[in-house]
């Protein structure tokens, strides 16, 4: 094998290491977005039994967003195994305990169930907030897109740029709510 | 002594004939590489290695199902580095009257990438030039921009509703 090959072996298999930004993103949808990432679905050299997976870090999981009513209807179930062991946790109750749990829990349950699945979750770092520690920071060399904008809330807009921005008409003072 | 005479069609069927060495051989042949009674024992033996017969017949047809899914995975993985769809790679590609399979894709793709760039970006062409959008025959919209002070009177937008 030549000087060359040798290294377009190493790139070739090398792992990446991308962040992922959390912020305003539903779990579940994302979960299938990391583990394309995670098993290495990414890649045209994909095969399930070659060590080809990247590894992902999650970001701000603390400011995730979940869809509709989730954040009061949905349970996560618990087991201790002792008789009357049965916990059910609503996703907000889980939130406040460890905010990186919905979402470590969304890209474990978006995996099929193989041996292999614990080793994948391993080459997954979730934080709550912005900060990285900077032994990960210095690996990271990939962004992954966000499913979807972060929508900007218009109290954060400056007051400056709303009175500018253009408009058709004025509403009736009768039609504005006081 | 007396023999057995079949006269009948029917109990013909059962009559195994007489070389039962043989026909265990067969089955030992094939139960070759078991382990403990499976391997020794026939009555045992002929029950797994028909069990094993008919798991070939079904993974014959499975393996072909399992390796198209790995082709599927592979190029779309492909695809997906080109910005364009699976779906619209092979629409492209069929139009453009380039006939190749999942499996030639796919080796392009993981060993020849830059052969398989050329081709998306053949699909892309080939589907731009035949007005081929949102993966429908249709054309762009064409005429001029829509402006909303061409739908609505100018009076009306200007008219202060204070």
């Amino acid at each position: 094998m030549s000087a060359a090959k040798r290294v377009q072996q190493w790139a070739t298999f090398a792992r990446t290491w991308h962040v992922f930004d959390c912020k305003w993103q539903d779990p579940y949808e994302s979960a299938n977005i990391i583990k394309k990432y995670l098993m290495g679905l990414h890649k045209p050299i994909y095969h399930p039994l070659n060590d080809c997976g990247d590894v992902v870090v999650c970001i701000n999981s603390r400011n995730i967003a979940l869809r509709g009513d989730d954040w009061r209807q949905r349970a996560y179930f618990h087991h201790t195994g002792y008789p009357g062991g049965a916990s059910w946790t609503l996703a907000w109750e889980l939130h406040n305990k460890d905010p990186t749990l919905i979402i470590k829990k969304a890209v474990y349950r978006a995996m099929k169930g193989n041996l292999q699945r614990r080793h994948t979750m391993e080459r997954l770092f979730i934080y709550p907030g912005e900060h990285i520690p900077a032994e990960v920071q210095q690996n990271v060399s990939n962004q992954i897109r966000q499913i979807r904008r972060v929508p900007e809330r218009l109290d954060h807009i400056p007051e400056e740029e709303v009175k500018n921005f253009p408009k058709v008409m004025d509403y009736p003072e009768n039609y504005i709510l006081k | 002594m007396v023999t057995m005479v079949f006269l009948t069609v029917a109990n013909l069927i059962r009559v195994r004939g007489p070389d039962e060495y043989w026909r265990k051989r067969r089955i030992f042949r094939l139960a070759a590489h078991y382990i403990g009674r499976r391997r020794n024992c026939y009555s045992v033996a002929v029950r797994n290695v028909h069990r094993a017969l008919a798991y070939v017949t079904k993974a014959r047809q499975l393996k072909k199902e399992d390796m198209k899914d790995l082709w599927n995975t592979r190029i779309a993985a492909a695809c997906e580095q080109h910005n364009i769809t699976q779906f619209q790679l092979k629409e492209g590609l069929d139009r453009a009257n380039i006939l190749l399979d999942r499996k030639s894709l796919s080796n392009l793709a993981s060993w020849e990438p830059r052969t398989f760039e050329s081709l998306a970006a053949v699909a892309k062409q080939k589907l731009e030039l035949d007005g081929f959008v949102d993966n429908a025959d249709k054309q762009y919209p064409t005429g001029i921009k829509l402006n909303l002070k061409d739908v609505m009177l100018e009076a009306w937008l200007k008219e202060n509703k204070k």
